[in-house]
């Protein structure tokens, strides 16, 4: 015990020797936690239009000016034609193009309705799926106006063709705030990047310097030596993920509507696979390079397929078992849960469980591998 | 060619050949990441898993549900008679929606005049798919309900939609270009970076000085074979994006090349810069990362577009040399479009570039 504690306190004070690096890991994430809390709206907005109206009727204006006084839309000049429209597009001054026919206003009353066509720009296919998305629903509210006043003019309401009535309610994030949404799983993000880059370091570098040599010919034994080594990183580690907390819940005010010692709980476990990535790394690599390249690839791959930014439900079946394993997977949906939803243990055990066992298989195969390779 | 510059990239290439795991690493990523977008991004949103209170069980309800779950929107994961409290529901099923049927549903349905009602409990935690939800289950109740009273929809504007140089809306048309601009600015930027770190860091950068190489000699000798370890990456992107995920050019391939060449070159000189601010190598990495990789990732309008972004981050935007690369190259892959129309961009780009060489050259001279 007394050796576990020495190496602790050694830790700690090369930590406060070099604290550029600890600085430079959490930069990063601190910016990025402010472009997703503030920069990220997943309006598309100022999308660039021109309008090709061949119609020309009051009718048609009036659907052309529905549109154009929509503020997510920036006008870009009426078009000559077909070809003008495209031209401009090529040119990217306009995302999208609207061309209203000649014969629009005489077919908006057959029963068949009136067609008009949209132009998409389909360069970024999300953002180009939004806009035209946008453009549907102004147009079908506009029709629905006009059924409205034909209707009327029968005195009739439109309440009374329509059979059902839809009333949306939007929980947990009514608002529909991307913050609230991403900023909690950047507590996930730091908390990753600190325990295993730092522990990956500490130990690659008494490697390059000979140092870990000198340790293994002490009395210490090489289990002794790494968990010397990780309990500053599990304590920087809270700290962080304290830290982030306090940011999303004082700064950006995201609601955390679960249990702070429950999901403190749930940090230790998920660390368990963090730093035995890190200790994996570093007894594999041979300098501190390899082991900041090595975990980029993995960090990479992890965040990917954790749902932090692309949906998992939308992934191939075959990848979503891939993500089964993934150890960030368990701890972003835990912490998005506990903020938004309030959700406990009850709720969470089963992915607290998974968190487990893969932390048990990484951590001691990273405790395995380092006895072998040092002794 | 000055023989001190040639004997200077013989002695880069044989570092570069001589740590292959940092090779090897360098040459799969791009693979690898390109591997994980084509699998992993779907921007269709399809089979959300949603559940369903029917209080009264009816054909019409029965039928409705059956409506719902065939959708491609929509999959119906369970229904039950009662929800109890629905925060319930949605802590333990993890379902994105709760459609709530009034217990009058059929009766309502069939009588003229009273509208049947349905709630929607949407989980708004994802942001971006609470929106979607909102703004579609109206219109597709609506319709669904309309097609099982045998009603025909009132229609008067039906909207047609033509999409432009990626007609099928397939992501690799969308990641590849993306890709090409992050990875060829990651490993330029951090491969420049560290090779100069690690100079410094033995002390062979001092020798070097002193040795009659003029700096500026020691930094084009330094960055050239690193310009033809970013155009292998450049080349093997476009390669496996033409075979594996069927992405081709329709521009001019040469103008492809000029153009990288010029980005990577901006990408080399940051690298550069960056390299004379910092002493030690896992410094260099760590900086390299929030100055150019994530800028790059966030700002180039590759994820987020450019003018859904706040005003301030938009100067940010046009102030870095992958927005404009980006320009140029879903111009010339995508568009199929010529200098002529990218002339702007490709300027801007070069002049980045060698404003770029002469700053860390300067900042490199003023440090001897």
């Amino acid at each position: 015990m007394r050796f576990i504690r020495l190496i602790i306190w050694k830790e700690f004070s090369q930590i406060r020797r070099d604290p550029l690096t600890i600085r430079l890991i959490i930069l990063p994430v601190v910016i990025q936690m402010f472009f997703l809390g503030y920069a990220i709206t997943t309006e598309v907005k100022n999308t660039t239009i021109t309008v090709l109206d061949r119609s020309n009727t009051p009718e048609s204006a009036s659907l052309v000016q529905t549109i154009l006084h929509n503020r997510l839309f920036r006008f870009a000049g009426y078009a000559e034609s077909e070809a003008d429209c495209r031209e401009r597009l090529d040119k990217g001054e306009a995302r999208l193009a609207l061309v209203v026919p000649a014969d629009f206003s005489k077919t908006l009353s057959a029963p068949a309705g009136a067609d008009v066509s949209l132009m998409i720009d389909g360069q970024d296919a999300n953002s180009s799926n939004i806009a035209s998305g946008y453009i549907n629903a102004i147009v079908t509210g506009w029709s629905v106006d006009v059924l409205r006043q034909k209707l009327a003019a029968r005195g009739l309401r439109i309440q009374n063709v329509l059979p059902v009535e839809v009333r949306p309610v939007i929980l947990y994030n009514p608002m529909l705030k991307s913050a609230w949404y991403m900023v909690p799983p950047m507590a996930v993000v730091l908390v990753t990047m600190i325990t295993a880059l730092l522990t990956g370091f500490s130990i690659v570098k008494e490697k390059e310097a000979g140092t870990l040599e000198q340790l293994m010919v002490t009395p210490i034994s090489p289990a002794h030596v790494v968990l010397g080594k990780i309990v500053p990183y599990v304590v920087i580690g809270l700290f962080e993920l304290c830290a982030v907390l306090a940011s999303a819940t004082l700064w950006f005010r995201v609601p955390f509507r679960g249990n702070f010692f429950v999901l403190l709980l749930f940090g230790l476990i998920y660390m368990s696979s963090s730093l035995g990535i890190g200790i994996l790394v570093s007894t594999i690599a041979r300098n501190a390079q390899q082991v900041l390249f090595m975990l980029w690839f993995l960090l990479i791959f992890f965040l990917f397929l954790s749902g932090f930014f692309l949906a998992l439900e939308n992934m191939p079946d075959w990848v979503q078992k891939v993500t089964y394993v993934n150890p960030l997977r368990y701890f972003m949906f835990i912490v998005r849960e506990m903020f938004l939803k309030g959700s406990g243990f009850a709720e969470l055990w089963p992915q607290g469980l998974a968190m487990l066992v893969i932390g048990g298989v990484v951590f001691g195969a990273s405790l395995l591998t380092f006895q072998r390779k040092v002794s | 060619m000055n023989p001190r510059i040639r004997a200077l990239i013989r002695k880069e290439v044989w570092h570069i050949l001589r740590d292959w795991q940092t090779l090897l690493i360098v040459l799969a990523m791009p693979v690898f990441m390109m591997f994980l977008y084509g699998y992993a991004l779907d921007v269709n949103i399809t089979d959300v898993e949603v559940m369903v209170e029917d209080p009264s069980p009816s054909a019409e309800t029965a039928e409705l549900i059956r409506a719902i779950d065939e959708s491609s929107l929509f999959k119906v994961t369970g229904v039950v008679r009662s929800a109890g409290n629905p925060g319930d529901i949605f802590k333990k099923y993890h379902v994105k929606a709760l459609f709530r049927f009034s217990s009058s549903f059929a009766a309502d349905l069939r009588r003229p005049g009273t509208p049947a009602s349905v709630q929607v409990l949407i989980d708004g935690s994802d942001q971006n798919l609470g929106a979607i939800l909102r703004n579609a289950v109206e219109p597709f109740l609506q319709k669904c309900v309309l097609s099982i009273l045998h009603v025909p929809v009132p229609v008067s504007v039906t909207m047609h939609q033509i999409i432009l140089y990626n007609p099928q809306q397939k992501s690799a048309m969308y990641f590849v270009p993306g890709l090409m601009v992050i990875i060829l600015m990651m490993i330029s930027a951090m491969l420049t970076s560290l090779t100069i770190t690690r100079e410094k860091e033995m002390g062979t950068m001092e020798q070097m000085l002193v040795s009659p190489i003029r700096p500026a000699e020691i930094m084009i000798g330094k960055i050239t074979p690193y310009i033809a370890l970013a155009g292998i990456d450049g080349a093997l992107i476009l390669l496996v994006g033409y075979f594996v995920f069927g992405v081709v050019i329709s521009g001019s391939l040469l103008l492809l090349t000029v153009a990288s060449l010029i980005y990577i070159f901006a990408a080399l000189a940051l690298g550069l810069l960056i390299s004379t601010l910092v002493a030690k190598q896992e410094h260099a990495m760590l900086i390299v990362l929030p100055a150019t990789v994530m800028p790059t990732v966030l700002l180039s309008g590759f994820i987020f577009p450019l003018t859904s972004i706040p005003i301030v981050l938009q100067w940010i935007a046009h102030a870095i040399p992958a927005t404009y690369f980006l320009i140029v190259i879903r111009g010339i892959i995508l568009k199929g479009v010529g200098l002529a129309q990218l002339w702007q961009p490709m300027l801007v780009l070069t002049c980045m570039g060698l404003f770029l060489l002469a700053v860390s050259i300067r900042k490199f001279k003023v440090k001897q």
